[in-house]
């Protein structure tokens, strides 16, 4: 009876291990690859000029975009998802990045993104706006399927964002060791 | 492998056993990892040569991630790894991984360099004159690979203007930006607005301050054989300065129970119109917020 019993557990025991080491080297990695970046934004302590509650939407909005889409070019090799979200400096760097990665049978990709900005300046006119993002993310670089980095990242970034035809655009994305 | 753990766990009791070791052997596999000892460089600034220390021997790929590219290139284990000014000429964060089987990596940080090139955004392109706040200016500083400059650096702003002493303020950048506000002057005619890192880094926009709103209008008026000529003075703003071509001046004319006007606009500084009107009648003019006197002309004989 005792006997019947441990067999019992040991077999269970032994079963449970194996999924175990089954399930955490084979599973998919990016559960949440799907989610959007989540971004805030924080305008208590902007000047010389204050948000409109407008331009505050349309600005978190297009940065979410424009952060989806650096993913999706670094992760693609692929400059298009780039157009007309980036201009100026951000625009020929990223350009930039998607090339040499491409060159190099590299690429990487930005999981689980969160961003908390704050705007630390508006012009008088609107026609610049100066935010410091706190990015969280997971980023992940691989050459061709390998991966060789994995990290969970907070960095801190510069970003000047202009209004554009019909959405506001970066226009520099630069990070920095501390605000 | 599996003759190693036989020999050492023989009864069924052992078969938890047998699988503790077998977990074991995968974890210490994959926890094992050559510690590469990565030492970043520290200071790195913009367009300037840098390196990496590694430990090591033997040979390895060294990944380079930066916020303007990637480099990948083989490496010899051991040596400082030189990372050139090219490769580091965008400010921001990068990752240098090393790979000899399995990976190190290291973050570290590069610094923009001196500032060398002004963007200066100056609004509006056309100001009125005398008007406070009218004109507003921003500056960001950049390095020669187009890094905002963090670090705060002192600008100057000039304004001048014909006939008239320029105004100049000095501002330090505040998160790479420097901005100002002021008035528009009283006089009409091109302001210069420079912007300064020295005297060799500057960039000079230009707003032309137009004539404000008509101030103190004047008419006066004759009855001829064609109607009532009516005609104002010289039509300027209460700076002086004459309102452009093209402001329009209303004409009314009131008498025998009706009331007509007149839109005219000034053309060379005057506003003409001619109104019919057999009898006496009362004619005014207004433009914009100023109103003129009242002229009163007789009946026609």
């Amino acid at each position: 009876m005792k006997s019947s019993t441990s067999k019992f557990w040991l077999r269970s025991l032994s079963r449970a291990v194996i999924l175990f080491v089954v399930a955490f080297f084979f599973s998919p990695r990016a559960s949440a690859a799907d989610s959007s970046p989540q971004v805030t934004l924080n305008v208590a302590k902007v000047a010389p000029r204050e948000v409109e509650t407008l331009t505050q939407r349309s600005i978190v909005r297009d940065y979410r975009f424009a952060w989806a889409n650096l993913d999706l070019a670094l992760e693609s090799n692929s400059a298009g998802p780039l157009n007309g979200l980036f201009v100026g400096p951000a625009n020929a760097s990223l350009n930039e990045a998607v090339r040499s990665q491409k060159q190099n049978g590299i690429t990487s990709r930005y999981l689980n993104q969160s961003h908390k900005l704050d705007a630390v300046f508006y012009a008088p006119e609107g026609d610049v706006i100066e935010l410091h993002d706190t990015a969280e993310y997971d980023l992940e670089i691989l050459d061709g399927s390998k991966t060789i980095h994995s990290e969970h990242a907070i960095v801190h970034y510069v970003v000047l964002m202009t209004p554009g035809a019909d959405r506001w655009v970066v226009r520099q994305l630069q990070s920095v060791a501390q605000f | 492998m599996s003759s190693l753990i036989n020999t050492v766990c023989r009864s069924h009791r052992s078969r938890i056993a047998r699988i503790g070791i077998a977990l074991g052997f995968l974890l210490t596999t994959f926890a094992f990892a050559q510690n590469l000892n990565l030492r970043p460089p520290t200071g790195a600034v913009a367009g300037k040569a840098a390196s990496l220390g590694v430990d090591g021997s033997g040979s390895a790929t060294l990944y380079l991630m930066g916020p303007a590219g990637s480099v990948k290139r083989d490496i010899q284990l051991g040596n400082e790894i030189s990372l050139s000014a090219k490769e580091l000429q965008a400010a921001g964060r990068y990752v240098a991984v090393v790979c000899s089987g399995d990976c190190s990596s290291v973050g570290f940080f590069v610094a923009s360099s001196k500032p060398v090139t002004l963007t200066f955004l100056v609004h509006p392109s056309r100001a009125p004159v005398a008007e406070n706040d009218a004109i507003s200016g921003v500056a960001l500083a950049f390095d020669e690979f187009h890094n905002l400059v963090m670090k705060p650096v002192s600008l100057r702003f000039e304004l001048s203007a014909k006939g008239v002493p320029p105004i100049s303020r000095t501002s330090e950048t505040h998160d790479g930006i420097a901005w100002f506000r002021s008035n528009s002057g009283r006089s009409a005619g091109p302001l210069q607005i420079t912007a300064s890192l020295t005297d060799d880094i500057s960039t000079r926009r230009v707003v032309q301050e137009v004539a404000s709103v008509p101030c103190n209008l004047r008419i006066k008026g004759e009855r001829t054989p064609k109607g009532i000529v009516i005609e104002t003075d010289p039509v300027r703003d209460c700076s002086g300065n004459p309102v452009p071509d093209g402001t329009v001046v209303t004409f009314t004319a009131k008498g025998s129970g009706a009331t007509s006007s007149v839109d005219a606009p000034v053309k060379q500084d005057v506003a003409r119109a001619t109104i019919l009107a057999n009898g006496p009648v009362s004619i005014s003019a207004a433009s914009g917020v100023a109103m003129g006197n009242e002229l009163r002309v007789g009946g026609k004989e």
